[in-house]
């Protein structure tokens, strides 16, 4: 395990973090925001101290693009979660499927050549959806999508450099379409050579899902690839919200809204309240048609909310 | 010790000696901290009035400095409001222990004003929901702890908007109606404590009084641009307006008081819905001009466009290429304001804040700005509000100073309208005693780039700018905390004396932001 880096000495206490953080919006707490986490680091506090906000982070990545010291804000929180205690009560449920991916992606076989697309164990929960992002792509679909070693990044779990490398070496020089938008954000750093894209931008992209989108549609960005890449993806963003009209899940910084905000002990747990709350707000003053969703995750707090039609994406296209 | 003569605004051959800080004592730019004396009592009994208190590193540390980087203190514990009954309640404790409460919302003071020397630091972004918008009556209700970006994402979904605020996205709207607030559309709209209808306020001795102009009156006008002395603001009520994006208009300067005389009549005829000025240097500055109507700009341009002195980007831009061309030696100065242009441009003409030639959300676009741009980990921002016929006099004093103290530096100028009625508000307050109709500010703000200043320095540049608000009879914005020191030299005996009677009454223990004025 690593030694914490020492990015937070950077932090100038600006809060700016705090006003586009789920954790500070759900708490109104100053210490569960990444700035009250970093200062708190500048005063010696260590990871045991913050358990709480470090659990309580949903890490959506709306921190990053905003700090204008350029601290990776949530480096740091996946940092300090490889530091929190392994007696924590749900760590052995999380490592126990941290395996169980892990053996999956152990027995699976090596990709054919070409464009590959990473589902994610949501997506892949569901064949009939899978089948058809396939087909819009075009691309193979991976049968190790790096389940196991996305799980670690967000739970703070370990990652055998064996494993990641065999992980790599699969994927390297390829282009690659991800739906884990923490996975996707983790590749950039790893593969600087592969061309890397989210599974939202790619569907977006794609003619026959694009014109389908409405401007009474409500379109709800996965916040983390959006967040991982956000100089290209603002702008990406704005020109589809300047073709198609719909309305976006961004606030006023043009920051993703995230609809899921997950805290550690409930990653794997049905919805809770504070993600209805979340969906609640993000459709607060909106009276949209339908609801388009890039991750299939999010379906479910719209669903529980509101009684318009909740889409994937990929579902805009007609068969 | 021979302590050496020195001259006034300069750091003297010893920066630790007693009268290094020439004009403040010393024991003003570095309160004590609270000896902690009968905590344990008050906490038992904060704990016994169901109030929360968090101790300890990992929740005080977020509290260790402010906005300016350059005091630090920690408080003996938190409490982050969450209610106006529980201030009330820690209020009544704070006074029956004699217990110190600093009270925080966005922390963006400079001189230490929401440093907590010890006691208790009450974070009010605790409280900083929005609790009803009356879109037909254009006012809002929130609770004060609540950040004027926040309060504006809620807005915009009814397509509404606030009136005047600081353009920092961070800004607390309880701290704001405390110290004034201003906005590039002050100049028409005054400012962002103007815009309070009613308050509900919790006394120092922990009292729950809704105030206005109309009820509880003396109350709401000690607590409006108060500096916190007088209570606590726990909910607000303020006038909105109906959203609209701007269309900016920049105008390009090489004489300061050229700028400043062009400011000046836009605002004195109404001419503009927003106006404010700019430097990258002294000889670079930027008229900002702007509307909410097509209309407004359409008579502009009919009526006043042609009267500016100042010129486009390209005009200005060929100016200053032949300025440098006969001044070689300057190749250095023309490659700075050549850097600047291209780093600081680009932010404010960000396409996904453009839509059809309009900016959208003026205040993420400026605060983003001027965090990534102008922010750093200490950042001293003293300022000079004067009526409209010594503003230029004090701009320019002040900006000799700049030169002298930073070899980069950023000049901030607005004007504020004033509100005849609301006069009892302004007494010892960032509104000059003499001003009628428009006061002005400049903020003077050095660029630290990196560089490593010491406080003494920064302390020295601040009292040679301040000097020059005692000469010119002006007032400042930030009076408090570390330049305290002045509030007797600018407001005189009479005033303050009159102010600290109050306060006593107010406040028998003086728990209430202790280190801030008094």
């Amino acid at each position: 395990m690593a030694a914490p880096s020492l990015d937070h000495a950077r932090c100038s206490g600006c809060s700016l973090c705090r006003l586009v953080c789920p954790m500070w919006r759900q708490h109104r707490d100053p210490r569960f925001s990444p700035e009250g986490l970093a200062k708190a680091r500048q005063c010696g506090a260590t990871a045991a101290e913050l358990t709480a906000p470090l659990e309580a982070c949903s890490l959506c990545g709306a921190c990053d693009p905003v700090c204008p010291e350029g601290i990776d804000l949530s480096a740091m929180v996946m940092e300090l979660r490889q530091h929190l205690s392994p007696a924590l009560p749900y760590r052995q449920a999380l490592d126990a499927l941290q395996a169980k991916f892990a053996l999956a992606a152990a027995a699976a076989e090596a990709p054919a050549a070409g464009a590959l697309f990473l589902p994610g164990p949501a997506l892949r929960a569901h064949p009939v959806l899978l089948a058809r992002v396939r087909a819009l792509l075009g691309y193979a679909c991976a049968t190790d999508d790096g389940a196991d070693i996305a799980l670690a990044l967000e739970t703070g779990g370990e990652i055998a450099p064996a494993r990641r490398r065999r992980f790599l070496d699969r994927l390297d020089g390829r282009t690659l379409a991800v739906g884990d938008g923490l996975l996707l954000r983790q590749l950039r750093h790893w593969l600087p050579g592969a061309r890397l894209q989210s599974l939202g931008a790619a569907l977006a992209s794609l003619m026959p899902i694009r014109r389908r989108i409405a401007s009474t549609d409500f379109y709800v960005i996965e916040p983390r690839a959006y967040h991982a890449d956000y100089e290209r993806l603002v702008a990406y963003y704005d020109r589809l919200q300047a073709e198609t009209g719909c309305a976006l899940n961004l606030d006023l910084q043009r920051i993703a809204l995230p609809a899921l905000t997950p805290a550690l002990p409930r990653i794997t747990g049905p919805l809770a309240d504070a993600d209805v709350a979340q969906a609640r707000w993000m459709l607060q003053g909106r009276t949209p048609h339908r609801i388009v969703v890039e991750s299939l995750a999010d379906r479910a707090p719209f669903e529980r909310v509101c009684d318009i039609p909740v889409l994937h994406l990929a579902e805009l296209a007609q068969d | 010790m021979k302590i050496l003569p020195v001259e006034p605004g300069t750091v003297g051959p010893c920066p630790v000696a007693p009268d290094a800080l020439q004009g403040i004592k010393r024991q003003q730019t570095n309160p004590a901290r609270w000896n902690g004396a009968g905590w344990q009592a008050f906490v038992a009994d904060l704990g016994a009035a169901g109030v929360e208190l968090a101790e300890g590193r990992a929740a005080c540390g977020v509290y260790a400095t402010d906005a300016g980087g350059t005091a630090y203190g920690q408080p003996h514990g938190v409490v982050v409001a969450r209610n106006a009954g529980e201030v009330a309640a820690l209020l009544k404790a704070a006074q029956a222990h004699r217990v110190p409460v600093t009270v925080r919302g966005g922390g963006l003071t400079t001189e230490g004003e929401s440093v907590a020397y010890g006691g208790v630091l009450l974070d009010m972004t605790g409280m900083s929901r929005v609790l009803a918008i009356d879109a037909p009556a254009l006012t809002v209700r929130v609770e004060a702890g609540i950040y004027w970006h926040s309060l504006a994402e809620e807005l915009r979904r009814e397509n509404l908007d606030y009136l005047s605020a600081p353009l920092n996205l961070t800004s607390s709207v309880g701290g704001t109606l405390g110290v004034g607030g201003i906005d590039v559309n002050s100049a028409r709209l005054g400012c962002s404590a103007d815009q309070a209808v009613s308050l509900q306020v919790v006394t120092p001795t922990g009292e729950i009084v809704e105030c206005s102009d109309s009820e509880h009156a003396e109350l709401f006008q000690r607590v409006i641009l108060g500096y916190g002395q007088f209570g606590v603001i726990t909910e607000a009520t303020l006038r909105v307006r109906p959203y609209t994006p701007l269309s900016m208009h920049y105008y390009y300067y090489s004489s300061l008081s050229t700028a400043i005389e062009d400011l000046q009549m836009l605002d004195r005829n109404d001419a503009s819905d927003y106006s404010g000025i700019l430097t990258i240097m002294d000889c670079a500055v930027n008229l900002l001009v702007a509307f909410d109507s097509d209309e407004r700009e359409a008579a502009f341009r009919a009526n006043w466009e042609a009267r500016l002195r100042g010129h486009g980007e390209f005009g200005f831009a060929l100016c200053m290429l032949g300025h440098y061309a006969l001044r070689p030696w300057k190749a250095g100065e023309a490659l700075y304001l050549l850097r600047r242009k291209q780093a600081v441009f680009p932010e404010f003409r960000r396409p996904e804040y453009m839509r059809e030639g309009k900016m959208h959300d003026r205040t993420v676009v400026f605060s983003r700005a001027v965090w990534k741009h102008w922010g750093s980990r200490n950042m001293v921002i003293p300022d000079l509000a004067t009526p409209a016929d010594k503003f230029i006099e004090a701009v320019e004093r002040g900006n000799a100073v700049c030169r002298k103290f930073f070899p980069h530096y950023t000049l901030y100028c607005v004007g504020i309208k004033l509100r005849p009625e609301h006069r009892p508000h302004y007494e010892m307050s960032c509104v000059p005693p003499g001003a009628e109709d428009w006061a002005y500010g400049c903020e003077f703000e050095p660029m630290i780039e990196g560089e490593v200043y010491s406080r003494d320095h920064f302390q020295a540049f601040k009292n040679a700018i301040y000097d020059i608000g005692v000469d010119l009879g002006a007032s400042y914005y930030r009076f408090g905390g570390m330049m305290k020191g002045y509030i007797r030299r600018i407001f005189g005996d009479a005033l303050v004396d009159k102010h600290l009677a109050m306060k006593r009454r107010a406040d028998p223990a003086m728990i209430l932001n202790r280190d801030v004025i008094f």
